[in-house]
């Protein structure tokens, strides 16, 4: 009967954020894939040195990930985002020496990055901009330093001894100090993290946290609460950096203040600028570039920050959607087209 | 009677002229940041970076044996095209991006990580000290002060003075306000704004270069030494006010006598944590810091 008011036109009618959403999904399944080849390859090979940087470099995407839903999502640039990383690495350190349990330390991690995400981000969220980046940072200072003068939670020498943990995933268990097992239980945990902060993006929600970044003000004319919508990112974010840095005392049996300095909240920044701000999957793919680059280049020279910054440097002028906005755009192209 | 005037004349008055030290040299870094924040609206996360070059610089040539009163000129004269190539080179180049804030704060970053490294490179990853230049002390009033701490507060005291009354008198500063309050109608009545702001970016990193000269003596000179003193900095500027020279003056000031006093009570170690409280506490009841953004009267 009626003809569509607007004629066909595919492009006009796609939702170019869901596109953005399945081209970051494309773009994690290669990763994944790309993970599984490594691990069968490096267990072929009996590696275990690689295998063991790798889980680290996906822990630290894992934080990647957590400063990427701040500052892709809400504009939020936090320069603190190593206080849940560090936060989840001693929880998990504490609970581990205590109870030898995969799940039992995650669920502890969880709970109380739950709750001190809340408590920080009601104070972190009073402000915007400039000076949320700079809270962030104080309060993860304050917290680092409080760690390292802490005897109880080993000080400066931090804590070692941290015991290898069975994971039990119900079919098989996986030991911590398996290399290729380990590699893909920290695969699976930054998976799972990556689709429950990509399915609550592209909810709702999520469109509410695009729409105030763009214009905060007329936000809540549009029916919407910003402040809530705001905490809710400020504590999936923790969340997310808490349970990543969970896997870190399994990983290497040890915890350091280090994982707490500013070092730790900058290299997740440089490593989601590189990979691609707002995509999600780029702060996957730039934990691997970094650590590939880290791991070459420092293998040549120990100064390896002064390629790194200057790397970063090049990426803030000259790429603003990092490396991933390369090819990001084509696998957009080639999704719309199925339409 | 006697125990209390001892303990202002031993612990509370040598307390509070190291706290003095520290705040004047504390102003002069955040003084920088300030006036760069309230001009360009540029958050400089290398800020602290140019201040441990300022100190190396310092301690290199005065190493080649330039002497400590030649120093301070040259350093900041130094540390001037430094600023103005840094802000013509990478700072405009991502100027008029829509996130300008997040976008020059990253970008200062890089550039801080790439010096704070560069630094370690030349000069190696162990602290130094320069020889003080002054030695002694001078007793005033039954308290005994060091006497390079005592010329620590006049130097940057009068630097401090003279940079707000060049900003507030002067054709020169008047400019420099006019275009942080609309450089779109400074630049239509003819004020060269470019310039404008790469010169105010300049003189900021100059004046960090100059504070880096005047504590390498007290506080030593390592490549992370501005990292740890940034954090002060910035608490000061937040807690002044963005852009405020008066609220970075104040601010400063009044947070390293906290900072000094609290030390008599309480373990250093938490001197961070104070630091950081009153910045929360800043932020909460009063947002916008305590006093107006440079250009706004």
């Amino acid at each position: 009967m009626h003809e569509p008011a607007v004629p066909a036109q595919s492009t006009a009618l796609i939702d170019r954020l869901g596109l953005a959403m399945r081209a970051s999904h494309v773009l994690v399944l290669i990763f994944v894939v790309g993970g599984i080849v490594f691990a069968a390859l490096g267990t072929a090979m009996g590696d275990t040195f690689f295998l063991r940087l790798a889980t680290e470099a996906l822990i630290f995407a894992g934080l990647a990930l957590s400063v990427d839903i701040l500052l892709g999502y809400t504009g939020l640039l936090s320069l603190g985002q190593a206080l849940y990383f560090g936060l989840g690495a001693y929880v998990s350190a504490v609970v581990l020496k205590q109870v030898a349990s995969f799940w039992a330390a995650m669920a502890a991690v969880l709970l109380v990055s739950l709750v001190v995400g809340l408590l920080a981000g009601l104070i972190a969220n009073r402000v915007r901009g400039v000076y949320f980046a700079l809270v962030t940072f104080g309060l993860a200072q304050v917290v680092a330093k409080a760690v390292y003068n802490t005897r109880a939670l080993g000080a400066s020498d931090g804590m070692i001894g941290v015991p290898i943990v069975p994971v039990d995933l119900g079919l098989v268990v996986v030991m911590s100090n398996a290399p290729a097992g380990f590699f893909l239980v920290a695969l699976g945990v930054i998976v799972v993290l990556y689709a429950l902060s990509a399915y609550l993006l592209d909810t709702p929600f999520g469109r509410v946290l695009v729409a105030l970044r763009a214009n905060e003000r007329r936000v809540p004319f549009l029916g919407y609460s910003t402040r809530s919508a705001r905490l809710a990112a400020y504590v999936l974010a923790a969340v997310v950096a808490a349970l990543s840095g969970a896997l870190y005392p399994m990983l290497r049996g040890f915890v350091s203040p280090e994982l707490l300095f500013f070092a730790t909240s900058g290299n997740a920044v440089i490593t989601v600028v590189v990979g691609g701000v707002g995509t999600l999957a780029g702060a996957l793919y730039g934990g691997v570039i970094l650590t590939l680059l880290k791991s070459v280049v420092g293998s040549i020279t120990q100064h390896h920050l002064v390629v790194i910054g200057l790397l970063f440097m090049a990426t803030v002028i000259f790429l603003p959607k990092g490396l991933l906005g390369l090819v990001t755009p084509r696998i957009e192209r080639l999704l719309g087209r199925g339409r | 009677m006697s125990e209390l005037t001892e303990y202002i004349q031993f612990v509370l008055a040598p307390q509070m002229i190291t706290g003095l030290a520290l705040g004047v040299a504390v102003v002069l870094v955040a003084l920088g940041l300030t006036i760069i924040f309230g001009l360009l609206d540029v958050i400089n996360m290398a800020h602290g970076e140019f201040y441990a070059v300022g100190a190396y610089l310092a301690l290199a040539l005065g190493a080649s044996g330039v002497s400590f009163w030649l120093l301070l000129v040259i350093v900041p004269l130094l540390m001037v095209p430094l600023g103005y190539a840094v802000e013509r080179g990478l700072i405009q180049r991502v100027f008029n991006t829509p996130d300008r804030h997040v976008t020059t704060l990253l970008l200062t970053f890089g550039l801080g990580l790439v010096l704070e490294e560069g630094l370690k490179v030349v000069f190696g990853p162990n602290t130094q000290r320069p020889p003080t230049p002054i030695a002694g002390a001078v007793e005033v009033m039954g308290v005994i002060l060091p006497s390079y701490r005592l010329f620590l507060i006049i130097v940057g005291g009068a630097i401090v003075g003279a940079v707000a009354l060049a900003l507030n008198k002067t054709r020169l500063g008047a400019i420099v306000r006019a275009a942080a309050f609309d450089r779109n109608m400074a630049a239509s009545l003819g004020v060269p704004v470019t310039r404008v702001f790469a010169g105010t970016f300049a003189f900021g990193v100059a004046l960090a270069g100059l504070a880096g000269v005047l504590l390498a003596p007290i506080y030593s000179v390592f490549p992370t030494m501005g990292r740890d003193f940034i954090f002060l900095a910035f608490t000061v500027v937040i807690v002044g006010g963005m852009g405020s020279v008066a609220g970075a003056v104040v601010a400063g000031l009044l947070i390293t006598q906290v900072q000094a006093m609290a030390s008599l009570i309480v373990s250093p170690v938490w001197s961070d944590p104070i630091v950081f409280g009153i910045m929360v506490l800043v932020l909460v009841v009063r947002p916008q810091g305590m006093f107006r953004r440079l250009g706004h009267a």
